[in-house]
């Protein structure tokens, strides 16, 4: 402290101390502790209230739209048999059948969108036996106080209705359309009067809730076939999957946890990535800091940098082209007769990693290139003088000095990959499974549900977090060796 | 242990970019002999002292150790072991690692390694500090650690690159004597590059004096001192004055030259004839005040004072000539500014053909 006041006087003390400050509490405290917030609590629509809420709005959409109906009709031109389309306000809860998986892939990730399916009953066979007064109505048909709740895994299912203690009610489409009308504007009253209660007493509740965090570790039934199961059990992730708990079966359905399938996979790559990029990276750096003279390392290190001068994602996209069906290796191939049909290559989880590694290769270069330049030339020729072998000079001697260097690579280029998302997003173009960092956003992006996302994304940094520690742990990188990389 | 000996047959030495560090040279070095090779810094010495220790290979010629041709054999195939001018330990190995790190090379099991380490520690008087890393170490602890790392692979020769370079002056008489006890105790040829003439002085056993890739000199440090072969060597190993002139007459071991300040007689170990341009060289502790056979006239500029020694310096005709004496009061006549006679043996001073001269501090200090 008194070192810095000498050396740099008061004013710069001062802004250093702030801009530490700043750093802490910007980059690292504040959007921590509010993912963590958002992830601590139930997301919004999943509270009762907005089931009251959204069960008013649609009893007064199904009023206004019953209206305009009328009209029509009372001028005798008929329906145009249109389906009401469903207001964007008129989000219903996903229904648990909405969140089974349709796809038979274990890799496949729920859309979970907020849509609620219609259900059949509204214009299906059900209806048959009654006279339909009127075309069927998304709002009309949600429109009931025996609307369900949200509730978690391992809970009963509730009711709007039975759990406050409304009167069961329903707008019936065979009834004459002045009394729909009526029974939904009885309902709107009803929902909007539980709506404004319960608003009030959820405020004052404990709002914190882990249930965001139960998304991630719940199970979801996967529809298979008897022939697709035998076919799908005897695959070894899948029994793979089996050992780690991720996949179960229960009463003869096959469950997977899919968030948990989905996190380990992007880990599992990740680490794969960051593996293969070492391997790489580490006879690269050698050859340019130390197995070249200088003057000619220096060409070296600019074919390094050169690629790495184009924006990622034209990089990214430039690797589309090369693995089309028409692309460039399909084509080379081809044309050396080695295929008949062109490989896919955009379905194989293996393009995408390829593709990461490049991407973030030169995080893992320069570190280590850094670090490895900073080695006396003479330890290396000690070593060999003393009857090393090139392979314990580089054991007994490189590894050690370049750790920091190595370490720092690793953690940034696992740290890039494991969070990367425009590769896996633009290579394989929806038609593989998802990264987790696709997951997140879709969690918070394309079903609204950013208190998951949240919940999904802070789980994610934590186990990040854990890894990045255990693998210092075990380099037994020290954190003041890091200091030394620079 | 038991030294080996080295043969240097028509070694030259040319780099990929065509800079000629060795001229085709021949040595002998004999087993369990100290050897230094002085000279300044780029004349080849250090390049010389590479191929032995196998890091380059010659251009032409031979590199024997033992009689054996060690052309195709890597530095960790050769029975050398060199010490780095920089001593290069591993800093991140303790110190016992350090001095074992040539056995563990050698598949040495890790009981028998530390034993050797301690052992050798002991031999260097750093029994106690096995367990630390080089960087706690003193600069002369950690010279100790180089040398007996050095010696863990029981080389034949040692092969040391100017390692007292780093240390200040006490230390560097100090080590002086610790190494040169080292090599009579272990009976390992050591090959020792330095430029420094007074290490080479105290501790060898015989001396090359090297110029521009050419060693110009091989001997005692006797004989380089006191009868050097080259103008180079006269004027790098100690400090002398030179007069240039002309040889006029030469009697048998005697020859007069005729110089800008007289004619002098002195040795003429090279056998030069009359009329051959020459130099003579004569220390400044062989000058003295007062007239000799040979006498020449100068006026004191600076008389610099070192305890015990006196240093004077006269200026005669143009040029600086020194004369160093024991401080026994026969000086205190002499004042500033003064012409003053000095004198000097004819066996005391020698000529040698006309060449070239190391540099002398002054010049070095204006490059």
């Amino acid at each position: 402290m008194r070192g810095l006041l000498t050396g740099y006087g008061r004013g710069l003390t001062l802004f250093f101390f702030l801009a530490v400050a700043l750093w802490g509490l910007v980059l690292i405290i504040l959007p921590q502790l509010t993912m963590l917030e958002r992830a601590l609590t139930a997301p919004k629509r999943a509270l009762d209230s907005s089931v009251a809420a959204a069960l008013a709005r649609d009893a007064r959409t199904c009023i206004s739209v019953l209206d305009a109906y009328a009209a029509p009709v009372a001028q005798g031109q008929g329906s145009s048999g249109g389906m009401a389309v469903p207001s964007a306000s008129g989000m219903a809860v996903p229904s648990a059948s909405a969140m089974a998986v349709p796809s038979a892939s274990a890799m496949a990730v729920p859309s979970a969108s907020g849509m609620a399916v219609p259900s059949l009953s509204g214009m299906g066979p059900g209806g048959e036996g009654r006279k339909a007064a009127r075309p069927y109505v998304l709002q009309c048909d949600r429109a009931t106080t025996h609307s369900q709740l949200v509730r978690g895994e391992g809970e009963d299912q509730a009711f709007l209705d039975t759990a406050y203690g409304l009167p069961l009610l329903a707008v019936p489409d065979s009834a004459p359309i002045a009394a729909q009308k009526r029974t939904a504007a009885e309902i709107a009253e009803l929902a909007q009067v539980l709506y404004l209660d319960l608003r009030e007493r959820e405020a004052s509740a404990n709002p914190y809730t882990l249930g965001n965090f139960g998304w991630l570790v719940a199970a979801r039934a996967i529809p298979l076939s008897p022939g697709q199961k035998v076919i799908e059990d005897a695959k070894l992730s899948k029994r793979l999957m089996g050992l780690a708990g991720l996949r179960f079966e229960r009463d003869g359905e096959t469950y997977e946890r899919i968030g948990l399938i989905t996190l380990s996979r992007t880990l599992l790559f990740a680490v794969m990535a960051t593996g293969l990029a070492l391997i790489l990276c580490y006879p690269m750096a050698y050859k340019v800091a130390l197995a070249t003279p200088p003057e000619r390392a220096l060409w070296l290190f600019l074919g390094l940098v050169i690629p790495y001068a184009i924006v990622e994602l034209m990089r990214v996209y430039a690797w589309t082209t090369i693995i089309d069906s028409q692309g460039l290796i399909n084509g080379l191939l081809s044309w050396a007769g080695l295929i008949d049909e062109p490989l896919q290559l955009k379905r194989s989880p293996a393009t995408v990693f390829v593709v990461i590694v490049y991407t973030y290769v030169l995080f893992m270069v320069f570190p280590i290139y850094n670090v490895m330049s900073t080695l006396d030339r003479n330890q290396i020729e000690a070593a060999r003088d003393l009857g090393a072998s090139p392979w314990r000079v580089h054991a007994r001697i490189i590894i050690p000095h370049a750790k920091p260097g190595i370490a720092v690579g690793t953690i940034a280029t696992f740290m890039l990959a494991a969070g990367a998302f425009s590769v896996p997003r633009i290579i394989s173009r929806g038609l593989q499974a998802e990264w987790f960092s696709q997951t997140i956003y879709n969690k918070f992006f394309e079903s609204e549900n950013s208190n998951v996302g949240a919940a999904y994304s802070f789980s994610y940094t934590l186990v990040c977090f854990v890894i990045v520690g255990l693998f210092m742990w075990a380099m037994r990188t020290r954190l003041r060796d890091f200091a030394r990389v620079q | 242990m038991r030294g080996k000996d080295v043969r240097l047959s028509g070694v030259s030495i040319t780099y990929p970019n065509g800079f000629t560090a060795v001229q085709p040279t021949d040595l002998h070095i004999g087993a369990g002999e100290f050897f230094s090779i002085l000279g300044p810094s780029g004349c080849g010495k250090t390049t010389i002292l590479r191929a032995v220790s196998g890091f380059i290979e010659p251009s032409r010629g031979q590199v024997l150790i033992g009689g054996e041709d060690m052309a195709g054999s890597g530095p960790n195939a050769r029975p050398t072991a060199l010490i780095f001018q920089n001593l290069a330990l591993f800093p991140l190995m303790p110190v016992w690692e350090n001095v074992a790190f040539g056995l563990e090379a050698r598949g040495v099991s890790r009981r028998a390694r530390r034993d050797r380490a301690q052992e050798l520690l002991e031999l260097v008087a750093l029994g106690d500090q096995a367990g630390k890393t080089p960087g706690e170490l003193s600069g002369g602890q950690r010279q100790r650690v180089a040398i007996a790392r050095a010696l863990a692979v029981e080389p034949a020769v040692l092969l040391l690159d100017e390692p007292l370079s780093a240390l200040d002056l006490k230390l560097r008489q100090h080590m002086r004597a610790e190494l040169r006890a080292i090599q009579r105790k272990t009976g390992v040829t050591f090959i020792y590059i330095t430029h420094d003439q007074g290490e080479a002085l105290t501790m060898s056993d015989r001396i090359a004096v090297m110029n521009a890739g050419v060693i110009e000199q091989v001997g005692t440090g006797d004989e380089v001192y006191s009868d050097p072969a080259t103008a180079f060597a006269a004027s790098f190993v100690g400090e002398t004055n030179h007069f240039e002139g002309r040889i006029e007459s030469a009697a048998p071991g005697l020859a007069t030259i005729a110089t800008a300040h007289g004619r002098f007689r002195a040795r003429n170990p090279g056998a030069l004839a009359a009329g051959a341009a020459a130099m003579l060289f004569v220390r400044p502790e062989a000058l003295r005040l007062g007239a000799a056979e040979n006498r020449l006239a100068g006026r004191l500029t600076r008389r610099d004072l070192e305890g015990p020694f006196l240093n004077l310096f006269f200026q005669a005709g143009g040029q600086e000539v020194a004369l160093h004496m024991t401080n026994d009061g026969r000086a205190s006549g002499v004042t500033a500014g003064e012409d003053t006679e000095l004198g000097f043996d004819a066996e005391q001073a020698v000529v040698l053909p006309a060449g070239e001269l190391a540099h002398t501090g002054k010049e070095m200090a204006a490059q």
